[in-house]
């Protein structure tokens, strides 16, 4: 019996290996199998993931839901336009560590405002406080370019010893070494993040999530472990910012705003907030949803509604979550 | 003198706009613990059907009589709200908040839409309303008579809106679910029908509020969201799910954005914003919220 | 110290016209585009492959208002078009369309799926001042031939794209509105001192105000902006502006607020008496859809249309490209067209001129480069008036205009006053070629610095 048992538990964790590997192996040949216009969607979705991974570690495993996160995202992508405008760097590196940095301080001093709270209140405090961002990049005008935004020339890569060549084209280097880049600090962003919730930190999170007061009782410093939660949080979403700028090629207001976040909420739900790869998942499916429904409909809200209103109606646990187990029960029947 | 006046009435009847968006917004919540974030999409409902109808009948009926087709889009909008709640909100009391929130994002996303796709891209206007009012002269300002009509239809709503809730059966009903809804419902209380009731009146004041601004301001696409954002800071300084919170939240904000206007036009929405990050902060379930 | 000199001399030199003369002026010969092009005889042999076009604007928000108008010009130009077999008589023009409403983000990722997944061979549109900087380098970066019909901030081809290859703009530049509303201003109230100011707070707004003071700075000397106010964007409520306004008691309200705003800010302001108390002027406010704007407008304020195109001007019997255009649209679409109608149908026959001319040079389909060629340099027979694209920086000239507002039995809406449309070459209110960059604009700059100041 008990053997039955580990040998299915071992034959499960080769599974995952095998498909993970699989996963990993198709991610790196993208370039060379899709055409240029997936490649590109790709990025943007991996980009998309490390942000939804960055918010999950809230919302999945700390229970607290942020409708501001897309202060950190902006405060990501600002940073390195404002590198651009008033130090003239060019370096990928500068801009991530600078990114990273900015968006952790920005998570701390919210954190330090909103960890009393939990629930609703914690929600619409986020919100208050990331509008607060959006109206400064929006009214600075003479700083942040307003609404015209500040533009982000293409960035040289490890130290510049990849760049864009002169009169090279530049989609030739988004989808190649860009794309391989972005991919690379993906794989990181996964990896850390599943020690992270597979840490006794991350353990005692799920603990707070599930049950505040005895997490208290044993000894869980609640508010400094959720205050130490978000601003991890906000560095994988500020990060993620930081490496959708040079994509866009330009920053603006807009991913500041709150509908961006509720973007953000729109990825991880999707997915599935209750597992690890479910807002992975939810952030590319629906990278491609957007897309797609813009480019087929004026009415693209609608379409994008419809999907929400039908999620939570019919698919509460998101993609990974309904699908999971299905395979699962497969494989437990064989 | 005469401009202090004028921007005191300004700011109660930029209040009493608020309010009547604010107040179902609050209610909702104070009942249901439910944020609806399609509440501004009810409010510019309001104001499309209100358009819609004296559009349609402008030329057949005195104007007196078109005021009363302003009840035409509250109702739309309450109409809207009885139908919403028992299909879409009901099923998901027993999940965590987040889908409702969810939820309702996902409405405001399809009613902004639907607007486009029933009355077209451009705005509508119904001006003969405001025009009905003649302004009034008051120590040498001139005064629009229509504005003060709103301003009486939200102290009205305000008084009526108390009135109810704290002289009338329902209205004990209403508050006892509000504090404890197992309890209520423990003691015979009808607790599905008393959130859809909630969740109608909240709608039917967001549509009012909606309809009387429509002579003013036209039905325009992404209304809707603007008044959101700006009912969300009402309540957040009044504090989510307290009448009075709204009442003085939007007081509260239409005072400081006519001040702000005023006085540091350069920022004037950060204003908004600060004081409502400035309340938060000392007083998180906001001025007359529980936590 | 600039030199001082009589404001009829100054408004000379900036080849300053008013009324019907203008358009008298223009027009010695009158071309007749749709005849030009039925006797067009292409060379070469012409694949029948459909062209795609990819047309982006705003068809939800507050801002279609603007969009919906842009596009039913693009689909004008199309009909006509592919009603004589498409460009050079072969291939039918198929439009796909998106919402510019999505944000930059969104848009940006749209531009290139239209490109790389759509294989659109053009790129048209786009209205916001937002839009266009982040849309222009990536239409270079995917080699796309791009013309956009509005997003006119100076910012474009100073900043984001300073040395255009693939894309072009057809319509005026930003900067042009506040100067114009400031020449008209200046020149029906030549006694103005005290400016009230109310603009949308994002940069179009702010664009407004820069250069309508530096240019009523140089035009009427001392001026003094008694109040400003900056309400968002996508504000209907504006009786606490109006009362700020009204109470710091200027000769003048300048405005550049637009849309379902403009709609609510004077419908408000009507209330309040504001339009008895002082002159108004505008920038954008006229440039929507004219019903939009109803009867109970007071005639007299500056009509602005974003100083490119009203669809009563040059007037029909003097022009006919716009009187044609004026009757087409209107059977086509039931309403009249505004500047982004213009702006959008004039770019796709200007394509389809470019096209034309680089068929006879090189026969078959021309590559986009040839096209490219063609289009550098072209001048085309709008029905704004004659446009011209300056080879160096891809933009759009034309007479900038602006009106002022009567009320005409004809029209259940208000028009302009025929007698009385001002029109400057736009090469007199905009920095000439190689004029050294500054802030906020080059041309703000090139104002401050070489215009003498009006005694």
């Amino acid at each position: 019996m008990s053997q039955a048992l580990l040998a299915s538990g071992r034959l499960l964790a080769g599974w995952r290996l095998a498909v993970g590997i699989a996963i990993a192996l198709f991610l790196v040949l993208v370039p060379r199998l899709l055409p240029p216009f997936q490649t590109l969607q790709l990025s943007y979705g991996l980009i998309f993931a490390i942000a939804a991974l960055g918010f999950n570690l809230l919302l999945g495993y700390t229970g607290l839901l942020s409708f501001g996160h897309s202060a950190f995202f902006g405060v990501g992508a600002y940073t390195a336009a404002l590198l651009v405008k008033y130090m003239g760097l060019s370096s990928m590196e500068a801009f991530v560590l600078a990114g990273a940095l900015a968006s952790a301080v920005t998570a701390a001093l919210f954190g330090a405002v909103c960890v009393r709270y939990t629930r609703i209140f914690f929600s619409i405090l986020m919100l208050a406080l990331s509008q607060v961002i959006w109206s400064l990049a929006f009214k600075l005008f003479w700083v942040t370019g307003g609404t015209d935004g500040l533009r982000v020339p293409t960035p040289t890569l490890l130290g510049g010893s990849v760049a864009l060549g002169a009169g090279e084209d530049k989609l030739v280097f988004l989808t190649h070494r860009y794309y391989y880049y972005v991919l690379a600090l993906f794989l990181v962003c996964v990896g850390a993040m599943w020690v992270i919730v597979n840490s006794p930190f991350g353990k005692a999170l799920q603990a707070i999530r599930d049950n505040e007061t005895r997490a208290e009782f044993v000894g869980v410093q609640v508010r400094k472990y959720r205050w130490i939660a978000l601003v991890v949080s906000g560095t994988f979403t500020g990060l993620a910012g930081t490496l959708w700028v040079p994509l866009n090629g330009l920053t603006t207001p807009d991913i500041l705003y709150w509908p961006f976040s509720g973007k953000i909420v729109f990825f991880v739900v999707l997915g599935g907030f209750r597992t690890f790869l479910g807002p992975v998942l939810g952030a590319v499916v629906f990278n491609y949803l957007e897309t797609y429904a813009i480019g087929f409909t004026v009415y693209w809200q609608m379409v994008l509604g419809v999907v929400l209103v039908l999620l939570v109606l019919t698919m509460p646990a998101g993609l990974v979550g309904t699908l999971a187990p299905l395979f699962a029960r497969r494989r437990r029947i064989a | 003198m005469d401009t202090l006046l004028t921007q005191i009435l300004n700011s109660l009847f930029y209040a009493s706009i608020l309010f009547l968006i604010a107040c179902g917004l609050s209610l909702v919540y104070g009942v249901m613990r439910i944020v609806n974030m399609a509440h501004g999409s009810l409010y510019a409902v309001g104001a499309y059907v209100a358009a819609w109808a004296v559009g349609l009948v402008a030329s057949y009926l005195h104007v007196s009589l078109l005021l009363v087709l302003l009840l035409i889009g509250a109702a739309a909008a309450a109409l809207a709200g009885a139908l919403l709640e028992p299909t879409l909100l009901r099923p998901l009391y027993q999940r965590p908040e987040e889908y409702q929130l969810l939820m309702t994002f996902g409405l405001l996303l399809i009613l902004e839409d639907l607007m486009r796709m029933v009355w077209g891209p451009y705005p509508l206007t119904a001006s003969a309303l405001s025009e009905f009012f003649p302004s009034i002269s008051v120590l040498g300002a001139t005064y629009p008579g229509y504005n003060i009509f709103v301003i009486v239809v939200g102290g009205a709503a305000a008084v009526g809106l108390w009135a109810f809730i704290y002289r009338t059966r329902f209205g004990i009903l209403l508050r006892a679910t509000s504090q404890n809804m197992r309890m209520a419902s423990a003691l015979g209380v009808d607790v599905k029908r008393i959130y859809v009731q909630a969740f109608t009146i909240g709608c039917l004041m967001a549509g009012l509020g909606g309809a009387v601004v429509m002579p003013l301001s036209g039905a325009v696409l992404g209304m809707g969201v603007d008044a959101l954002i700006l009912a969300f800071v009402v309540v957040v300084i009044g504090g989510l799910g307290s009448l009075e919170g709204a009442l003085v939240g939007a007081l509260i904000v239409g005072a400081v954005r006519t001040l702000g206007i005023m006085y540091f036009a350069e920022i004037e929405l950060a204003v908004l914003y600060l004081i409502a990050a400035v309340v938060l902060f000392l007083r998180p379930a906001g001025l007359f919220g529980r936590a | 110290m600039p030199e001082e000199v009589s404001r009829r001399d100054f408004l000379n030199r900036l080849g300053v016209t008013i009324g019907a003369a203008a358009a008298s002026a223009g027009s010695l010969v009158v071309p007749t585009p749709a005849e030009a092009q039925q006797s067009f005889q292409a060379k070469g042999k012409v694949p029948t492959t459909p062209y795609k076009t990819g047309h982006m604007t705003f068809f939800t928000g507050p801002a279609a208002v603007l969009g919906e108008p842009s596009y039913k010009g693009h689909i004008l130009a199309a009909e006509e078009i592919n009603a004589q077999g498409g460009l050079l008589g072969k291939r039918k023009i198929e439009t796909v369309k998106a919402d510019e409403a999505a944000g930059t983000d969104a848009n940006v990722k749209e531009l290139r799926r239209m490109k790389l997944s759509e294989k659109i061979d053009c790129f048209t549109g786009v209205i916001s001042s937002g839009n266009t900087p982040a849309l222009g380098p990536v239409a270079e970066e995917l080699k796309t031939l791009t013309l956009f019909t509005d997003g006119c901030t100076d910012f474009l081809f100073e900043k984001a794209v300073p040395n255009p290859h693939y894309v072009f703009r057809v319509t005026n530049i930003q900067s042009a509105d506040g100067v114009m509303a400031a020449i008209a201003a200046s020149m029906a109230w030549p006694k103005v001192t005290k400016i009230a100011h109310i603009h949308p707070d994002y940069s179009y707004g702010r664009n407004a105000f820069d250069h309508f003071n530096i240019a009523m700075k140089k035009l009427s000397g001392n001026i003094q902006v008694v109040s400003e106010a900056w309400p968002k964007l996508g504000t209907t409520e504006f009786t606490a502006h109006i009362t700020k306004t009204i109470s710091a008691k200027p000769d003048l309200l300048f405005t550049s607020v637009w849309g379902g705003d403009y709609i609510a800010l004077y419908k408000q302001a009507l209330r309040y008496d504001l339009f008895k108390k002082m002159k108004v002027a505008t920038t954008l406010a006229f440039g929507v859809v004219p019903q939009a704007i109803g009867k109970d407008h007071p005639a007299g304020v500056v009509a602005g249309v974003h100083a490119n195109y009203h669809f009563l001007y040059p007037a029909g019997n003097r022009w006919l490209p716009n009187a044609q255009f004026v009757k087409k649209y209107y059977d086509r679409w039931k309403e009249y067209p505004t500047f982004e109608s213009e702006g959008a149908y004039t770019a796709l026959h200007m394509l389809r001129v470019a096209v034309e001319k680089a068929n006879q040079l090189v026969g078959g389909w021309p590559d986009d480069q040839a096209i490219i060629a063609m289009l550098e340099g072209l001048m085309y027979a709008a029905p704004a008036g004659y446009t011209y694209i300056r080879p160096d920086n891809h933009q759009g000239y034309k007479d900038a205009l602006t009106g002022f507002l009567v009320n005409s039995p004809d029209y259940a809406f208000p028009v302009w006053d025929l007698k009385r449309v001002i029109t400057v070459p736009i090469r007199s209110i905009t920095a000439p070629p190689g004029y050294p960059k500054g802030e906020p604009t080059t041309t703000y700059k090139w104002i401050e610095e070489t215009w003498p100041k009006s005694a």
